[in-house]
């Protein structure tokens, strides 16, 4: 049997070096990211590219002959199958096996791909284009793995990829149209390949050199958005948000995730004056930014009810309030609706990396009190708040466990549930905030929670014993003495998408991190009607260091957990979220707590009216003094003058310079001159004008904080979008496509600005008259082509009735004669350019000229002779 | 130069009668010959040019009613007459059947030489192509020299000398095709072609007349006058840029690879005594880019060897093309006085 070939060995040959060999190349490179990206493929890409390449490389030699596909490929699945019993008869013990099988198939996949490349380059037409949409795919997969965005990543991704896109398809095309039996056909080649890369390049580097700072603009986009980014990152989620000046907040929503991302960051320190009875055990309290009561079944997330029907937070803006004056609103939280075992616990928050709009307190909280920063830490914290709450003395943040052998926290422990026990249930509560608290979503999956929530509370019959026995469901273990539950910042995610995750963490997964474990018992004892919600803020932890009272707050200790509603008693945390035992944390260095704030003796705040840079003074517009812890407002706004040599001056962000006071600025001027507490002044009589008129003026300032005015900010909810606003898509896009717009204008243009060319100079002389005229019959096509000029003027006579041909003989003879036309001739002949512009005018109905000077290909076939 | 200047002007003056009669000869073919002008220009062109030319085409489309009619229009032979003699060329013709031999006198008891058909001013060579290369090369030999020797004499041809071959298109059996430097020496190689449908309708209406018409042709140029035409010829102006257009297009010939044989300097110097016969027949005393466009093919195109079919077909038109496009573009505008 004698099989033709299909191409010669000389296109064959052609072939292997224009596209086998770069298609090699380029998978290389491929094969080296997927497997920087994908674990399976075992970082073996020097391997794979030479499966790569035996397959792309024999499969163009085989299909150099006439073979057909099916078949060919038939008999290759028959060698796959013959080689993998022979592995299989090698193959020593089952690990053995299972490494080959892996390996084998990897061999399979890959040379399959490079055989298939190598008969669609060889055969198949139109294979490229579905081979390059192919590896723009592959590379799109592999871009969208950047975690860090930079031009030149992004440049690196693309280019490439887009630069063998264009070559392949042209190379294929120009082998396919080439005849190898030119005798120049190697030269040919060349020429091509090379002018081909000329073009391109210099159509890249001319993009590149004009939308170079677009360029750069991405990455500088792409520097601000890029910790939201990774945030919002479809599968990895964090307990805080990165605000826009880096500072850090609790997010206003937690969904149930497949992995938790968190960091090392100090965020904040805290003392916290709350003790056990026995006036030297710290009692430490869980911090809490915000409470979720929403949940949405779709995306699976908790959020705060933006409408809040009982709301239960006070929330005020610290950078919004005076230095050294209170804000406090006890209504705010008049839903906690507790009377009973109350006290009310002050806390000073010392904020480090947390924003400073931020209020976080133990729960509930009524009053904010920003205060000052002793100078010596102003370079650690940024600004500071006292805060003060009323909280439950039976609240704890021990509750999972207790500090081994510690009989004092056992005991309070006991003794707790005890008190809780004796609760009366619900009887008398608002039935709509019950209603509130105690709501789920439907559906047959919460069903199966509700189920496990009565299985598990069978025998309880108090709220807190209900409590403890979903906590120690948690921490109970199955058949064979392991952990029921485990804790893990990755528990991945159910198989099908938007399934109930608390499901698939109760019944199937059983490891998930802080929301998950509260999200859990949030529905638990929702389902046994107990009103609950999910608290979110920091976890506090207790190091027993050498500072009672004080607290380190990292990121890491971001944290969720549920509060459960005792009548009475209000909201109480309980935290299900069981220990981590399989990552010891190593201890937190905790550092030097901010002590030393002196007291202040008085506090103006007010507007700049004049700022002195050469005798360090300020003149205040008052509008409220603090003065021996008593606030006093005045409407009169009197002028005070500050010495502020000394001072000082904050910003919500930290220390900054004296002479960033400017006109104009709200600010609040403390000073701890203790001579200013001893003036004397009747009580009753007393108003703020008073006051100063007695102080020695200039008084001299300690310390002075900036009030940045509150801008009406609505809030982002998709501040990534924001952000890219500076760098504007919108406006790029509409110039690009001005600009393509004028350039297709010309384009279409084109043709006809050629022929005013010609006609404008065809005033000169003849020969551009003959020019203008068969541009202009080759416009209405009349292309001159291979008739001769004499032939071509008759014909054209014949059509319009015009005087070519004496046009044309004069022209002639002007040209190539010895003895020049006379200057008559040559004005008679320049007299019919005239009339035969007409003519043809007059012949072509103008729609048709229109259509007709349109079309560009007829000036390219007069410019380039391309028969 | 002024000098110079009237001299062409003088040669122009004198030959415009002739020129005239040129015209009067084409007409005088027009009435036999239908729908050929181009053709006809053609033959005159090789005629004037003092080369021959070859005619390729099927039997019966009008080539020996040509050669005879032209032959006709021509005064000045031995019966007052242009000598016109037809030979049919078949394998077993020999080369004395086309000179001529040497006969035995029995009254002077001496060998006298006995003219062939050469000895004429109009030769027909009907399907040169079926003749042995030898008889070929012979009649070659005679256009080219203008002369015959034989044995130790040397017979000159007639002043006028035309010889207008004709060869069958078709490679048929019993045929030997003209080597390349044989038809080197045909300076025109012309397609007679069919005529168009409007034109053979008018034949077969009209040929009676046409037969008629045959009968009483004119004659309406001596042999002196087609001489003196050709001196003129010599003497028509070709611009430069022309020459080297002639130049550009035979080099061109020589350098593409789809040609075998390029056209030959040779070839250059007929193509260009072929334009300025065109010239002069057309009644100017230059030579215009019209006249390359029209004479490449029928000058060019039978001399070189190419190396299928398709370059046959387009590739002396490209080459064409862009000479003529370079033409067209080029401004000679002179200033004038």
């Amino acid at each position: 049997m004698f099989i033709e070939r299909a191409h010669s060995w000389k296109k064959l040959g052609v072939q292997c070096i224009l596209l086998a060999l770069p298609t090699i190349f380029f998978a290389f490179v491929v094969l080296l990211k997927l497997n920087a990206n994908y674990v399976i493929l075992q970082n073996q890409w020097i391997y794979q590219g030479v499966y790569f390449s035996l397959g792309i490389l024999l499969s163009l030699i085989f299909y150099s002959w006439r073979f057909r596909f099916i078949s060919t490929a038939l008999m290759l699945a028959l060698f796959y199958y013959i080689g993998y019993q022979i592995l299989k008869q090698i193959a020593v013990g089952e690990f053995d096996m299972f490494f080959f099988s892996v390996q084998y198939l990897i061999f399979i996949f890959i040379f399959s791909i490079g055989w298939l490349v190598g008969f669609g380059f060889s055969r198949w037409r139109f294979f490229t284009v579905i081979w390059v949409l192919f590896l723009l795919a592959i590379e799109i997969i592999i871009i969208s793995k950047i975690t860090t965005v930079t031009a030149g990543a992004i440049a690196l991704g693309f280019i490439p990829v887009l630069l063998y896109t264009f070559y392949i398809i042209y190379a294929s095309e120009l082998i396919r149209n080439l005849n190898e039996h030119q005798s120049s056909f190697r030269w040919y080649l060349t020429k091509r390949v090379c002018g081909f890369f000329g073009v391109v390049i210099l159509i890249f580097a001319v993009i590149f050199y004009v939308f170079r700072k677009d360029f750069t603009a991405i990455e500088t986009a792409w520097k601000k958005v890029e910790s939201h980014y990774n945030n919002e990152k479809s599968n990895s989620q964090r307990m805080t948000k990165v605000n826009r000046d880096g500072t850090i907040s609790n997010t206003g929503k937690m969904p149930l995730s497949g992995s938790l991302s968190k960091t090392k960051q100090l965020v904040f320190v805290a003392h916290l004056n709350n003790f056990f009875a026995d006036g030297t055990t710290q009692n430490p309290l869980y911090f809490t930014a915000d409470y979720y009561t929403k949940f949405d079944s779709v995306t699976q997330t908790f959020a705060t009810d933006t409408t809040r029907p009982f709301n239960d937070l006070f929330s005020p803006d610290p950078s919004q309030i005076s230095l050294f004056f209170t804000k406090s609103d006890s209504n705010a939280i008049k839903n906690s609706l507790a009377t009973l075992n109350r006290k009310v616990v002050e806390t000073d928050v010392y904020k480090v990396a947390l924003s400073p709009k931020d209020y976080l307190a133990p729960s509930t909280a009524f009053s904010i009190q920003p205060i000052s920063v002793p100078y010596e830490y102003a370079s650690q914290y940024s600004s500071a708040y006292h805060a003060k709450m009323w909280v439950s003395s039976l609240n704890s943040a021990y509750f999972v466990y207790n500090p081994a052998g510690n009989t004092m926290l056992e005991d309070f422990q006991k003794t707790r549930y005890d008190i809780l026990r004796q609760d009366s249930g619900y009887n008398g509560v608002d039935s709509a905030f019950l209603a509130y608290y105690t709501q789920m979503p439907q559906g047959k999956s919460y069903q199966r929670i509700i189920d496990l929530a009565d299985t598990i509370t069978s025998g309880d019959s108090t709220t807190i014993d209900k409590m403890l026995a979903i906590r120690d469901y948690f921490l109970s273990k199955d058949e064979f003495g392991q952990p029921l539950f485990q804790y893990t910042d990755n528990p991945g995610e159910p198989g099908l998408p938007g399934a109930n995750k608390l499901d698939y963490f109760l019944f199937t997964n059983r490891r998930g991190y802080c929301a998950y474990y509260a999200g859990a018992t949030l529905f638990m004892l929702r389902a046994l009607h107990i009103p609950s919600r999910i608290a979110t803020g920091f976890l506090t932890v207790d190091r027993s260091s050498k500072n009672p009272g004080w607290y380190w707050f990292y990121e890491d200790q971001a944290h969720a957990w549920v509060q459960v509603f005792f009548k009475g008693y209000g909201w109480i945390d309980f935290d299900t979220t069981i220990p981590d035992v399989n990552t010891q944390q190593a201890p937190q260095p905790d550092g030097t707590p901010p002590l030393g704030s002196q007291k202040v003796a008085f506090v103006g705040d007010g507007t700049i009216l004049k700022v002195d840079t050469l005798k360090k003074q300020i003149l205040l517009s008052v509008e409220k003094i603090l003065y021996k812890d008593r606030s006093f407002t005045t409407a009169q706004n009197p002028d005070m003058r500050l010495s502020v040599a000394f001072a000082k001056v904050f910003a919500d962000t930290g220390a900054i310079n004296l002479t960033d006071l400017e006109q104009g600025m709200h600010i609040t001027a403390a000073s701890y001159d203790e001579k200013l507490s001893h003036l004397d002044f009747q009580k009753a009589a007393d108003t703020a004008v008073n006051i100063l008129s007695r102080l020695p003026q200039p008084v001299s300032i300690d310390e002075i904080k900036i009030i940045k005015e509150a801008k009406v900010v609505t809030p982002n909810k998709n501040s990534v979008r924001s952000y890219l606003h500076g760098f504007d898509w919108l406006t790029i896009l509409i110039s690009l496509a001005v600009i393509a717009l004028v350039i297709m204008i010309i384009i279409i243009l084109l043709p006809w600005l050629i022929w005013r060319f010609f006609n404008f100079r065809a005033r000169k002389n003849l020969h551009f008259k003959q020019r203008a005229i068969l541009y202009l019959l080759n416009q209405m096509g009349y292309p001159r082509d291979f008739h001769s000029p004499e032939d071509f003027a008759q014909q054209i006579d014949r059509q319009f009735g015009t005087h070519l041909s004496l046009f044309t003989k004069v022209y002639q003879k002007e040209k190539y004669s010895h003895t020049p036309p006379g200057r008559q001739e040559i004005t008679e002949a320049a007299a019919t350019y005239k009339p035969f512009v007409q003519a043809v005018k007059a012949h072509i109905p103008w729609k048709r000229r229109v259509v007709l000077f349109l079309n560009f290909y007829h000036p390219l076939h007069f410019f380039i002779k391309n028969h | 130069m002024e000098n110079e200047m009237s001299n062409i002007e003088q040669n122009v003056l004198a030959t415009s009668g002739s020129v005239q009669n040129i015209e009067k000869l084409t007409q005088n073919i027009e009435q036999v010959i239908k729908g050929k002008t181009k053709q006809i220009r053609l033959i005159l062109t090789a005629l004037i040019a003092g080369g021959h030319i070859l005619m390729e085409d099927n039997p019966g489309t009008g080539k020996t009613v040509m050669a005879k009619t032209l032959a006709k229009s021509i005064t000045g032979g031995e019966n007052g007459q242009a000598i016109f003699k037809r030979i049919q060329f078949t394998p077993d013709l020999l080369p004395m059947d086309l000179i001529g031999s040497y006969i035995f006198d029995e009254a002077n008891r001496d060998f006298v030489f006995k003219k062939g058909p050469l000895f004429c001013n109009v030769l027909l060579a009907d399907e040169i192509n079926r003749a042995s290369p030898k008889v070929q090369s012979a009649l070659l030999e005679c256009m080219a020299e203008k002369q015959i020797t034989v044995g130790e004499t040397t017979f000159p041809l007639e002043a006028l000398f035309f010889t207008m071959a004709t060869q069958n298109p078709i490679e048929m059996e019993g045929t030997y095709p003209l080597p390349a430097a044989q038809l080197d020496r045909f300076y025109i190689k012309i397609h007679f072609g069919y005529v168009d449908d409007d034109t053979e309708l008018e034949i077969y209406k009209e040929y009676l007349d046409i037969q008629q018409n045959q009968q009483d042709i004119q004659q309406v140029l001596s042999i002196n006058e087609i001489l003196e035409l050709q001196k003129a010829a010599e003497k028509v102006y070709i611009h430069e840029e022309l020459l080297s257009a002639v130049r550009n297009i035979i080099s061109a010939t020589r350098n593409n690879d789809e040609i075998i044989l390029g056209a030959s300097t040779r070839s250059g110097i007929s193509f260009i005594k072929c334009l300025k016969a065109y010239a002069l027949i057309n009644g100017r005393d230059y030579v215009t880019e019209n006249d390359l466009q029209i004479l490449t093919h029928p000058v060019l195109d039978h001399r070189i060897l190419y190396r299928n079919k398709e370059a046959r077909a387009k590739l002396l038109y490209q080459i064409l093309d862009a000479e003529m496009d370079r033409l067209s573009k080029l401004n000679l505008t002179r200033k004038h006085q």
